[in-house]
């Protein structure tokens, strides 16, 4: 396991819970005002604003409650073990990969960019052991197998792309 | 009205024993081990993700190898607790703490065996509590109308935000924010659009399923990928059996642990996470040498293993006699029965007893499966822990995307897993508990129109809640949970931090 060095220190439990209390006060505020233009009847038994009122306006109290109680308290604290600088880039590249090929599903079809993504991801998690030809592999591999297993013997409707429908 | 006799019982064995429902728990016990020895994939994610997937077959065949993935999962996750030190899931952290001492001794063999016959007698012991409870908290709830319901699915989830650490407020608030989340999309009553902040997308409403994905699989993803593991191990020769003198000593453990595990597993919030520290905890009180715990006592493994398959048979009782799931994976399950149109509670037994009983009698066999499959191949299992992780972590991936699109073969709900994802990660790294968002997003649908037929019952007030016998009971555990919590942070006045609230 292991990692880089020394975690990023500058947000500890304290100042995280503030920030995050006043986030969510924010966030119940949002949900109140998209509440307000929901429309129906106020014959109903339950009003359709109801729960959406009650559920944003909880977010908000808690919310609140929250950076209160942490900006009153003066206890020992806790650093968050954010990622490392280098921590921070993996989990980013992860994810835009993954945003990345969610988007070229559409676009190239399943098994070619399930072949991309996979062989693209491997071969990044894994570089410094430059396991080039695993990750070609890997990637190949589940393509094939999205489109044989998947697509054709369980039938499941994924966008073909250029192997046609 | 009967809702138990032999005669269903016996019938749900000659349903659960045709070939075709056998191949189904086969292979339910061997999936769910490979989920459960596979790092960052869970009993949670791998049911969500298999689930829109099983589609294809009948509504029986689905539920028992989705409960034979649980149990196995449950199961699996011990191998390389005890073989690599690699906890599968958070409740076989206290099985590591004592197997893997043992392996390093070179006993790794009956330590693995020792956590097989143990999960075995635990789960067998605690299917026969599951096989006479269900039907008599079943029986009870028939009485319950919307209000009692109402009041329970409240119960169930105050009980886990209190449960799930120290975190209340953020246990609340995830709680709120599972809720809001399937508010979002249509109205199912008028048809109206809610929260949808005028985007045509999200009128399909968010899927629980994909949100678990999310916070689950995808999730653990980018929190392995973080860390840069690449887990390479070696293993070591396994031998496998236990002395006699070994099964006798955890004979004690096995039944303790059983009665801790199933009886905690009743509760909401009582995930095996929590049974399996508590087992091992009793354990450690009542034994004659204390001090050989930690450094390799056969009955540290014994117990949490115990504890681990009593909790999850016993989280099928409320499950099956009331619909209220007690974590995460039931709540995943839940979702499973909702799927095929089948609504867990009193009227299951009464109108599908072949269903329920085939899957109780299934789990049996699926017990005697996994024990049979399980101690020739654990060095089979242990290998396959041992795939790196970065061929491992794009393959998870791959299927949770699979797993998203095929709910309801929409992109939409791909993206809501990989938003939940995000959420997950935060809500991870700032102390926020995931299991309350979990179980509000599956029960929200539930919880909504029982709120709404109470009211119509009650013309629209609340006070039916506080004027029904067992509504207004199950109503003031549920306030006196969250009092007692209130009052226990009020009292330290520490930071709010949840447990490492993993899956199941």
């Amino acid at each position: 396991m292991g990692g880089d060095a020394s975690p990023i220190d500058m947000k500890t439990q304290r100042s995280a819970d503030i920030a995050s209390g006043l986030f969510l006060a924010c966030l119940g505020l949002v949900v109140l005002y998209a509440a307000t233009s929901i429309t129906g009847g106020m014959e109903e038994r339950l009003p359709p604003r109801t729960l959406p009122y009650f559920l944003g306006t909880t977010v908000l109290l808690a919310g609140l409650l929250l950076s209160i109680k942490s900006w009153r308290y003066r206890g020992p604290d806790t650093a968050i073990k954010w990622p490392s600088r280098k921590g921070f880039i993996r989990v980013l590249v992860a994810f835009v990969s993954l945003a990345f090929y969610t988007c070229a599903i559409n676009l190239i079809g399943m098994p070619l960019a399930t072949a991309l993504f996979v062989a693209f991801l491997v071969w990044y998690l894994w570089r410094r052991k430059r396991r080039v030809f695993y990750a070609l592999l890997t990637g190949v591999i589940s393509g094939v197998v999205v489109f044989y297993v998947f697509i054709r013997f369980l039938e499941l409707s994924f966008p073909t792309g250029f192997l046609g429908p | 009205m009967m809702l138990f006799s032999w005669d269903f019982l016996l019938n749900g064995f000659s349903t659960a024993l045709t070939p075709e429902n056998l191949l189904w728990a086969t292979v339910g016990c061997l999936v769910g081990t490979l989920i459960g020895v596979l790092p960052g994939i869970g009993p949670s994610s791998g049911i969500a993700i298999l689930l829109p997937i099983t589609t294809v077959l009948p509504p029986t065949s689905a539920i028992i190898m989705m409960a034979a993935i649980y149990y196995g999962a449950m199961y699996g996750g011990s191998t390389t607790a005890i073989v690599v030190n690699i906890p599968g899931e958070a409740s076989s952290v206290p099985t590591a703490i004592d197997g893997y001492q043992m392996a390093r001794q070179g006993r790794a063999g009956p330590a693995l065996a020792i956590s097989a016959v143990s999960s075995f007698v635990a789960g067998t012991l605690s299917l026969v509590g599951l096989t006479f409870f269900a039907p008599i908290l079943a029986r009870f709830a028939l009485a319950f109308g919307p209000p009692e319901y109402f009041a329970l699915m409240f119960m169930g989830l105050t009980l886990t935000i209190s449960l799930s650490g120290r975190a209340l407020l953020k246990g609340v608030i995830a709680t709120c924010i599972g809720l809001i989340a399937s508010l979002i999309g249509q109205n199912p009553l008028t048809g109206a659009a809610r929260l949808t902040f005028g985007f045509v997308d999200l009128m399909a409403g968010v899927n629980f399923i994909s949100v678990i994905i999310g916070l689950f699989a995808i999730t653990e993803i980018l929190v392995t990928v973080e860390e840069a593991a690449e887990l390479m191990y070696k293993t070591k020769k396994i031998d496998w059996m236990p002395k006699w003198a070994d099964i006798r000593r955890c004979i004690g453990a096995m039944v303790r642990s059983t009665g801790v595990g199933f009886f905690l597993g009743l509760l909401p919030g009582c995930a095996p996470a929590v049974t399996t520290f508590v087992a091992y905890d009793l354990e450690k009180r009542v034994s004659k040498h204390p001090e050989e715990f930690g450094k390799g006592a056969i009955e540290g493994v014994a117990a949490p293993e115990g504890a681990n398959n009593a909790t999850t048979s016993g989280g099928f009782v409320p499950l099956f006699a009331f619909g209220l799931p007690t974590g995460p994976a039931l709540a995943v399950l839940l979702g499973g029965l909702m799927m095929y149109g089948l609504q867990p509670g009193p009227m299951l037994f009464k109108q599908n007893p072949q269903f329920v009983w085939a899957v109780i009698a299934s789990m049996y066999i699926g017990n005697v499966i996994l024990l049979v499959l399980n101690l020739p191949l654990v060095g089979m299992w242990a290998r396959i822990a041992l795939i790196p992780f970065p061929v491992l972590g794009p393959l998870i991936i791959l299927f949770s995307v699979i797993g998203a699109y095929s709910i309801r073969f929409m992109m939409f709900d791909v993206w809501v897993a990989l938003i939940f994802g995000v959420i997950g990660y935060v809500m991870r790294k700032l102390g926020f508990p995931i299991a309350p968002l979990v179980l509000a997003s599956v029960l929200a649908q539930m919880l909504e129109t029982s709120l709404q037929q109470s009211l119509l019952i009650s013309q629209g007030s609340p006070a039916i809640f506080f004027t029904r016998p067992i509504a207004l009971v199950f109503m003031l555990l549920g306030f006196l949970s969250i009092a007692r919590g209130v009052w226990k942070q009020v009292k330290s006045g520490e930071p709010e931090v949840a447990l490492e609230d993993d899956e199941a």
